[in-house]
């Protein structure tokens, strides 16, 4: 059995880890609320805005743009988007698993350390690292789609797709491939989800659709729009999992130190009472013999 | 048959209702939207949009974006929109002034394009609140 002093310092040990948990938790807890907040309410005008660009992919078929042309697949292009920290959880651990089943060859971009350390370590082809701060800002974000876009249109990557971590509540987050460009693919996946969701989708409406000004003009501010708040919007809610993740991390760390503390001191107090029984029996003894 | 209005900005889905008309500040003039309209695509220059619902007048100002009629839908995407019952006037005067300033500070200092198209919106959008709220008064 371990002496009193060895589990009087572990029990030190485990109450300060504990208290470092404790406050990462509480840091994390009101970041998440924060991030949570921004992710969700920018859903709808995000949900809109791909609705939007499905009709109107869906009735432009004579009309050529780069973006919405597939071409053949030579090299995909993928974004990542990870945390810049550790201590989340499964959160990256999740994120890389997925990233793992991609298949054929693929450029990477990331956003975020813990990425571009997997990618370069599993030797993928990196072509650029952005870090985004805690409070995302959309001119952090512009600097990424600009590259992207500008490697899409040189024909460096031929698709562009997004692999992050989708936020659905605090405790459940899942990671997520989405593409956006070419816009084909895009189609299938807004009819994928009104199926799930059992609504009928209002691109049924099959009548000629008018355009003002032009379907030119329209289009080009869309695409734009469309592919920047795309971005923006995945790094918000990768942002919110992240937090989520490390709060419910933390707190599953703190409550295990506590557990673990309660434990130790039993034994401690075991020991220490043997200790002093023992004591006893040999005074008593000894005082016999006399 | 009802038209299903939603009105949608990057902070919030501001209005989500059935209406018996709207009527959109398009780029090329104001479109009246009813049931069963023609499926149309349109850019929204900054303005008023109007509602109605059982005889009943809301006038929402609008910023820039896009409306999408689509079967009995009508889906508004605008960088911004309120009711004009709500606009705060001094508020809003405030508001223009603090980003007029950072705008003017920005532009000396050669900020981030994308921090100065912020900074313009809600001025823009201050002076279409302005404006909307000053004529129904």
């Amino acid at each position: 059995m371990a002496n009193t002093r060895d589990l009087r310092r572990r029990i030190k040990s485990v109450k300060n880890t504990a208290q470092i948990t404790r406050a990462m938790q509480l840091v994390a807890a009101s970041k998440m609320k924060k991030a949570q907040d921004f992710a969700l309410e920018g859903r709808p005008y995000t949900e809109l805005l791909a609705e939007m660009m499905s009709s109107l992919g869906d009735r432009l078929i004579d009309y050529k743009h780069p973006f919405l042309e597939g071409r053949e697949v030579k090299k995909r292009g993928i974004l990542v988007v990870s945390s810049d920290k550790g201590l989340c959880g499964a959160l990256n651990a999740n994120l890389f698993r997925k990233l793992v089943t991609i298949e054929g060859p693929a450029g990477y971009v990331s956003i975020g350390r813990k990425a571009a350390q997997f990618l370069s370590r599993s030797q993928r082809e990196l072509l650029a690292d952005f870090t985004i701060s805690d409070k995302v800002q959309f001119a952090e974000v512009r600097v990424a789609v600009e590259f992207l876009i500008q490697s899409y249109r040189e024909g460096k990557i031929d698709t562009l797709e997004v692999l992050y971590t989708h936020f659905i509540n605090t405790m459940v987050q899942t990671p997520v491939i989405l593409p956006l460009l070419p816009f084909a693919e895009l189609k299938s996946i807004l009819q994928k989800k009104d199926q799930e969701a059992g609504r009928k989708s209002a691109s049924d409406d099959a009548r000629e659709i008018q355009f003002e000004p032009g379907p030119e003009a329209i289009l080009d501010e869309l695409l734009n729009l469309y592919i920047k708040q795309q971005i923006y919007h995945v790094v918000l809610e990768a942002k919110a999992s992240e937090h989520s993740s490390r709060m419910v991390a933390m707190k599953t760390a703190t409550d295990n130190a506590k557990t673990l503390v309660d434990d130790l001191t039993l034994d401690y107090n075991k020991v220490r009472q043997a200790a002093i029984t023992q004591e006893i029996l040999e005074i008593s003894a000894a005082s016999f013999a006399n | 048959m009802p038209l299903i209005l939603e009105i949608v900005t990057p902070e919030e889905k501001v209005y989500s209702e059935t209406v018996d008309s709207v009527v959109l500040p398009g780029v090329e003039g104001e479109a009246g939207i009813l049931p069963g309209h023609v499926p149309l695509l349109t850019m929204l220059k900054p303005g008023e949009l109007t509602v109605s619902k059982d005889g009943q007048e809301v006038v929402l100002a609008v910023d820039k974006g896009f409306a999408q009629v689509l079967g009995d839908k009508v889906s508004v995407l605008a960088e911004g929109a309120i009711d004009i019952a709500e606009i705060d006037l001094t508020a809003v005067d405030e508001a223009r002034e603090r980003a007029e300033k950072a705008l003017a500070e920005a532009r000396a200092l050669g900020m981030d394009p994308a921090e100065v198209e912020k900074l313009e919106t809600i001025v823009r959008f201050s002076l279409v609140q302005k404006l909307a709220k000053n004529r129904r008064l």
